[in-house]
């Protein structure tokens, strides 16, 4: 996915304790983010106007359109 | 003075009243759970003749400014900074308002009431078992939804929330515009706008705590969100099988049931202890099934989409999506190249200020005591006072106090630095760039903070790992945190270096003893992650805050407040232990006579005429250490002595070394052995306590200590040796 651009979560295809705590912070399906930043390391997701940073493995599992 | 109580005219002035006594006078019907006495573990006590005791509890999301709002109302200094997560432990204080006291907590910094990590667990355990008079939600302007989220979860487990929303500085600066009217109306919840840096706040917070704990003014509807029709159903049916067995009664039935249907583990096993839950699970999974969700995520989801809606109305001018100044300094400090070497720049740069700025301050303080003792000496012999006392006041006291007040500086300087680094923001982000590092020796980003604030002490560095949310990775940084060098490892480090090398090599030996260290706890994570099965592992997810202005206020606090930690340890621990080194050290094990003491030093008799229990103790351990790692007496008995704490290696080292160490008593193998051995070979005593009370386990408590030890005795004697033959 490219930098800067917004996207929707189509679906998160993790496991149900990553699920659920992202689920807390306001990512999950159908949820609007931006991505700020998505080269190499975990990638920084912009959602609700907070900047989170999710471990790259993690990240590769939410699949979004 | 009344004699009766001027709010519930019991005859007993000074008593507690229970949250019964507000429903009471808003006129609410008791329901059975609420009329139900509450457990209070902690003995009531009476506060200075203020009639009542309200307790407040102030929950939200890490970083929101729960601790500054709280140094604000109780003027006490308290940890804050900018990094999610840094209240690791709850902190209490109080306030007084028209002759009622009220006690506040502030809790760690949680993202939900769901109980999913160490410091949530703590978090909803206050809530759930202490029932605070009033929850106080502080929630963050900037980030109105995801803050406001956990207060929703508050209102479903009690009745008494009210909100404050701060950082309404930023929000002014950024044209964000909030109608707390709106909102206040829709959550029909007392809710209040500050910042907490405006001087009128303090008054302001306090008028509204008093105001929402005695208004009548908010009609609480528990049921303000309604889920999905399944949901409802679902959770109808679960209250209702825990309503007809009574079940967990001091809870709201609604709040069980949710609980229990977003799996809550430890909910689960509380009611399994009385009924069997499998008819319930059986159903919640079919229900997950036919609609295919995760009944958590749905509710979490739910929740959002209500305060969307809330926050849409209320708050004005917010971008969504917007790209803020941080993502463009973001765009520098995390680059993928050029991210890395500011942070080594900035790291090596923290640690050679530390270590710099800290160096000739204690060359001065230490030419002072030395000037001093002198003085003292010299003054004490014209008045002929025995050699006795002399020595007691001048090794002993003297040089106690020394050795406190020789560490101050690198603990003020180190403390000051990282508070500057948290506050900007810039810490958090140097966990996200050393989560690809850590992650190949087996730990997260999130790991890099404790390590980090184990630099300082260890006991802050082990509290610090509350915030990594995997079992292994904590347990891990738990042990690893020993071969951390503490600031009183740094102080033995540039005290011995600044006797024995140029300041040049000096700093590249400091550099490669924190490298030998960080190399030991990273290896530590690959040992470790061998003897643990793989478990759930859950990946890095963590906040970023936005990047600020230090603030000098909160850096000085912070500084002060951790300086003071060291102080009061120092000043009682450190003092009592050099008395007891010195005394060790004199006191005759074998009364010195005529009679001479034959000693077997390696394999030659040596003959001394006076011993010291400490020389006796030292000398028998020499045998021994000579030929594995040069240490003769003098350096084993600090070794020894610095195992409860390492700041007293240094007062142990000028107590026996009365005419202070020069380049000619230790050879330079014996200085990098000595210097090596201390960095990492055990926690001390501090550490060990909270190992044991953070894992809970004593057997982990034992690797704790041991592991550090065997493995720097094996390093020190590989690298003393390979010294001693090449020099
Ligand atoms: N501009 C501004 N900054 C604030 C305000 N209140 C707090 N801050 C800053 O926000 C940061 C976090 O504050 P803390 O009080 O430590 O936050 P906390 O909620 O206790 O965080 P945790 O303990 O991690 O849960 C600090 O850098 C404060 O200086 C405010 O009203 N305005
Ligand atoms: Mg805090």
């Amino acid at each position: 996915m490219p930098e800067n651009a917004v996207v929707t979560v189509k679906a998160i295809k993790a496991g149900f304790k990553a699920i659920r705590f992202l689920a807390d912070l306001g990512i999950h399906e159908g949820e609007k983010i931006r991505i700020v930043k998505n080269d190499i390391g975990p990638v920084i997701v912009d959602v609700k106007g907070t900047r989170v940073a999710i471990g790259r493995g993690l990240a590769g599992k939410i699949e979004v359109s | 003075m009344p004699k009766q109580c001027p709010h519930c005219g019991k005859k007993n002035r000074f008593h507690r009243h229970r949250r019964d006594y507000r429903k009471f006078k808003k006129g609410l019907v008791f329901s059975e759970r609420l009329s139900k006495p509450q457990k209070r573990t902690k003995k009531q006590q009476i506060f200075n003749g203020h009639s009542i005791e309200h307790k407040i509890a102030f929950l939200g999301n890490p970083n929101v400014g729960k601790s500054s709002l709280f140094n604000v109302l109780t003027g006490s200094h308290q940890h804050i900074g900018n990094w999610p997560g840094k209240t690791v432990e709850r902190k209490e204080g109080h306030f007084i308002l028209s002759d009622e006291y009220f006690s506040l907590v502030d809790l760690p910094g949680a993202y939900s009431l769901s109980a999913r990590s160490e410091e949530e667990v703590i978090t909803r355990n206050f809530i759930v078992e202490e029932k605070p008079d009033l929850v106080c939600v502080i929630a963050d302007v900037t980030r109105l939804e995801r803050t406001l989220f956990i207060a929703l979860q508050a209102m479903e487990l009690t009745e008494n929330v009210a909100i404050i929303i701060n950082m309404k500085d930023l929000a002014e600066k950024d044209c964000l515009d909030l109608d707390v009217g709106i909102l206040e109306e829709k959550l029909s919840i007392p809710i209040l706008y500050v910042c907490a840096y405006e001087d009128e706040s303090i008054i302001r917070i306090k008028k509204f705590i008093y105001d929402s704990l005695h208004t009548t003014k908010y009609t609480f509807n528990p049921a303000m969100i309604v889920y999905s029709r399944k949901i409802e159903y679902m959770i109808k049916n679960i209250s209702n099988q825990i309503e007809d067995r009574k079940l967990l009664s001091e809870y709201p039935t609604r709040w069980v049931a949710f609980r229990i249907l977003e799996g809550d583990q430890i909910v689960k096993d509380e009611l399994a202890k009385e009924y069997d839950l499998a008819d319930i699970e059986n159903k919640i999974e079919k229900l997950a099934k036919e609609e295919q969700f995760d009944p958590a995520v749905e509710i979490s989801k739910r929740k959002y989409n209500a305060l969307h809606h809330m926050v849409y109305s209320a708050l004005s001018g917010f971008e969504d999506f917007k790209e803020t100044t941080s993502d463009k300094i973001d765009k520098a400090l995390l680059h993928k190249f050029w991210g890395y070497l500011i942070l080594t720049a900035i790291f090596a740069a923290f640690f050679l200020i530390t270590f710099y700025a800290s160096s000739p301050i204690i060359t001065g303080i230490d030419w002072i005591f030395v000037q001093f003792s002198s003085w003292v000496l010299t003054s004490l012999e014209s008045i002929n006072s025995p050699a006795f006392l002399n020595s007691l006041l001048v090794n002993g006291v003297i040089a106690g106090i020394a050795a406190v007040l020789l560490f101050l500086p690198i603990i003020f300087i180190f403390y000051a630095l990282i508070a500057i680094l948290e506050d900007s923001g810039y810490l958090a982000r140097s966990a996200y760039l050393m989560d690809k590092v850590m992650g190949k020796f087996g730990m997260q980003g999130s790991a890099f903070l404790s390590l980090i604030m184990g630099f300082g002490c260890n006991v802050a560095g082990v509290m610090a790992t509350r915030t990594i949310k995997n079992k292994r990775e904590r347990t891990t940084m738990i042990i690893a945190n020993s071969f951390i060098p503490c600031a009183a490892r740094l102080g033995v480090i540039a005290f011995l270096t600044g006797i024995f090398f140029q300041p040049w090599l000096a700093a590249i030996i400091m550099l490669l003893l924190y490298g030998v260290s960080i190399l030991l706890v990273l290896l530590t994570g690959l040992i470790f992650r061998l003897f643990y099965e793989r478990d759930d592992p859950l990946p890095l997810i963590l906040e970023l805050p936005e990047y600020r202005r230090p603030r000098f206020r909160s850096v000085m606090n912070l500084t002060w407040e951790r300086t003071g930690i060291f102080l009061k340890k120092a000043g009682t621990f450190i003092f009592v232990a050099s008395l007891v080194i010195w005394f060790l050290s004199n006191v005759p094990y074998v009364k010195p006579t005529e009679n001479t003491v034959l000693l077997y030093v390696g394999m030659s008799p040596v003959i001394v005429t006076k011993i010291s229990i400490a020389e006796f103790l030292g000398r028998g351990l020499e045998a021994m250490t000579i030929p594995l790692f040069g240490f003769d007496w003098k350096m084993v008995v600090p070794l020894i002595f610095g195992i409860p704490a390492k700041e007293v290696i240094i007062s142990a080292l000028s107590i026996l070394y009365p005419g202070g160490i020069t380049k000619v008593l230790w050879t330079i193998p014996q200085v990098i052995s000595f210097l090596l051995f201390q960095l990492t070979y055990a926690p001390c005593f501090a550490t060990i306590a909270v190992i044991k009370s953070e894992t809970k386990s004593w057997k982990l408590t034992a690797i704790g200590f041991f592991y550090p030890l065997i493995v720097t005795s094996i390093l020190t004697v590989i690298v003393f040796q390979i010294f001693s033959a090449i020099m």
